[in-house]
């Protein structure tokens, strides 16, 4: 779960870590108040959780009233989703840095990140320049210790008084990455103002999904996701992503999702979406139908291959829910794995027939698309 | 022989008396696992197929010494569980929960790295010792899927695995043993780290991968080979080939960041220590073939 860069916001203020002065806005009207918090120059933040806000334009500067509010519209007609607007002081920035800590797996670690060359995407350094990168790993048993903040800091070239803030700033920060069960966190451009004082400009945390259940202050709302039914899916916890192409996977199990979407393009052919539905999942086939025929393909493909995920369960459910929801594309099947010997007659009572090979399936779905009107 | 499991292993079950949990021990039992006990806060003196329930692993262990423990916990309990198969020192230990938090995984893997132990998984199968025993849920009784032989499998994935299995059984080879590494983005036994058991593993002739997209597990095998830590054959299959960039295909571990974790590289890596990759599973089977045939 990407938080807002509000939200993000908050979390450094209450751990301490200094942020520009600012308010959230959901209207116009709130404006006032806003500017006279911020102050002039300001800064107009959608929050919005796509990546790019600058070059979407996103994010403008306003030096006066009339500004503020001219930008603030043309920002909130941009925005259909989304939370508002921040508006912040204006910071008079020196120098910009990157600071990140993220979950490293291969040593069970977490793994500080931090790079005098902040404002630009840490992917671009970490390719162009990667020995600009800093790195500390962090036992995450003992947690993040002070002499690790202060190797980072001294690193990134700070003067004794910046060594300071920037140790207390990264120390927080480990500490919301713990607190938050983070998969990410991240300050960038953490700023020097030039009264050389750091300040978090912008900020990101993810929060790991699987911690939600346990991570009482945040859930997940509609707000963050891009569609109805990429919400609706995520309420079923089914894994759920929409393409541009023809063909819908309805899949049991990730890892043969996967090698079914690169078939689907092997064979020049196009995924529309993609519903998961295996392991634990595998008694909602009715459910991802529904979900399936909200995205409208042109073709569904339903290729499982389960253990878990019995064949006959899945062929049942699927047969039942076609009954009953007449969905109007062609279905291709290739229901495999526990109780697979029931499928075929199963299947027959709608008139599918089933596929053993998950290529043949492939081939054939492609083939569908590509003769099926729109 | 074969690797982690196999018939003389004796099992303890976590989380037994639960209806997955019942529904696979029977299972294993049926295969040949040599199930010792089951653990249920507040259900001993229960069974659970002939093997006694108790109330803590410690309890448990102390009657009947275990060597591995199955969990079948969920995922928020995954960590307390693991700790306490580790604390009363079972070396080995299998995942299956889907969904463990990040934060509990890197802990988890980082005791277990300290103690010396193995704990495999999460989000995965678990462990086959084909014909012989199996820590986890495989369909073992199909058989076009899941035959005895030489073959060693690492998979990431369990819904790809049967499709793998059948590809290899299909091309008249079986499987020895089948490790499900898992599809979490922390992996608590990594690809690399099971790769020496294969390794001096005399019944294991060559070694099947089922990797995807994301981290750099794939790449760690290939450093393997390229060091002379592994010798044998080894086949990689690998899904999310034309996935697109930043988005989690599925897995939690299944996405490319910052550049890192496409196919791409990982079949680069790998063909360049010397290893084969099947562009699609229908190949695995002839790239076996084609190997062993040259080790004779």
């Amino acid at each position: 779960m990407k938080l807002f860069e509000y939200q993000a916001k908050e979390l450094f203020e209450e751990s301490g870590i200094p942020i520009p002065k600012g308010k959230l806005v959901i209207n116009v009207p709130e404006l006032d108040g806003a500017v006279e918090e911020a102050g002039l120059p300001c800064a107009i933040k959608a929050q919005v959780l796509q990546g790019g806000r600058g070059k979407a334009g996103l994010i403008q500067l306003a030096s006066t009233d009339d500004e503020v509010r001219a930008k603030s519209e043309q920002i909130l007609e941009m925005i259909e989703d989304g939370h508002g607007l921040l508006v912040e002081q204006a910071l008079d920035i020196d120098k910009e840095l990157y600071l990140s800590i993220t979950p490293e797996p291969v040593s069970g670690s977490a793994l500080v990140m931090a790079s005098a060359e902040g404002g630009v995407e840490i992917e671009e350094v970490a390719q162009s320049t990667p020995e600009k990168i800093i790195k500390e790993r962090v036992d995450v048993s003992e947690g993040l210790l002070p002499f690790q903040a202060r190797n980072v800091m001294f690193e990134l070239g700070l003067d004794k008084d910046g060594v300071k803030q920037g140790s207390a700033m990264l120390l927080n920060l480990y500490d919301l990455f713990q607190r938050y069960d983070a998969e990410l966190v991240e300050i960038n451009p953490l700023a020097i103002t030039e009264e050389s004082a750091l300040i978090a400009a912008d900020g990101k945390i993810t929060i790991d999904d699987d911690a939600l259940p346990r991570q009482e202050r945040f859930s997940l709302s509609r707000d963050y996701f891009e569609s109805d039914i990429a919400y609706e899916a995520s309420q079923e916890g089914i894994p759920y992503l929409k393409f541009d192409g023809d063909i819908g996977l309805l899949c049991a199990g990730a890892g043969l999702t996967n090698v079914v979407y690169d078939l689907i393009n092997y064979a020049r052919g196009s995924v529309d979406s993609y519903v998961e539905f295996g392991g634990p999942n595998y008694r909602k086939t009715a459910k991802a139908l529904e979900l399936m025929m909200k995205t409208e393909p042109k073709v569904v493909l339903v290729v499982t291959f389960g253990t878990i995920a019995r064949a006959d369960v899945i062929a049942e459910d699927l047969v039942e829910a076609i009954k009953r929801l007449e969905p109007d594309f062609p279905i291709v099947t290739a229901i495999r794995g526990t109780g697979e010997e029931k499928v075929p007659d199963l299947l027959g009572e709608v008139g599918l027939e089933q596929l053993e090979d998950t290529e043949e399936a492939v081939e054939k779905a492609v083939e569908l698309a590509g003769s099926a009107k729109r | 022989m074969s690797i982690i499991i196999d018939s003389t292993t004796r099992v303890l079950v976590q989380g037994a008396t639960g209806q997955e949990g019942r529904f696979w021990t029977k299972h294993m039992i049926e295969l040949g696992t040599n199930v010792v006990a089951g653990v249920t806060p507040g259900k001993e003196g229960e069974e659970i197929e002939g093997a006694p329930v108790f109330n803590t692993v410690r309890r448990a262990t102390e009657e009947f010494p275990a060597d591995a423990s199955l969990l079948f916990v969920p995922p928020g309990f995954a960590k307390d569980a693991v700790y306490e198969a580790l604390d009363a020192g079972i070396e080995t230990v299998v995942v299956l929960a889907e969904g463990i938090p990040v934060h509990d995984a890197l802990r988890i893997r980082r005791a277990a790295l300290s103690e010396g132990a193995m704990v495999i998984g999460g989000n995965t199968s678990g462990v086959i010792s084909t014909g012989e025993a199996m820590t986890g849920f495989f369909p073992y009784w199909i058989e076009r899927v899941y035959r005895p032989g030489r073959i060693g499998v690492m998979t990431r994935s369990g819904s790809l695995t049967n499709e793998i299995t059948a590809q290899i059984v299909k091309a008249d080879f079986g499987t020895s043993s089948l490790v499900g590494i898992g599809g979490d983005a922390v992996p608590l036994t990594r690809f690399a780290e099971v790769l020496p058991l294969f390794e001096e593993d005399p019944e294991t002739d060559a070694v099947v991968i089922i990797g995807e997209l994301g981290g750099t597990m794939e790449e760690e095998v290939a450093e393997a080979i390229e060091d002379g830590t592994f010798t044998k054959p080894l086949v990689a299959s690998m899904g999310g080939r034309t996935a697109p960039k930043g988005t989690k295909m599925g897995h939690a571990g299944a996405i490319v960041t910052a550049g890192k974790g496409t196919v791409e590289d990982k079949v680069t890596a790998l063909e360049g220590a010397g290893a084969l990759v099947a562009d699609q599973p229908s190949e695995v089977g002839e790239l076996l073939q084609s190997v062993l045939t040259k080790v004779g």
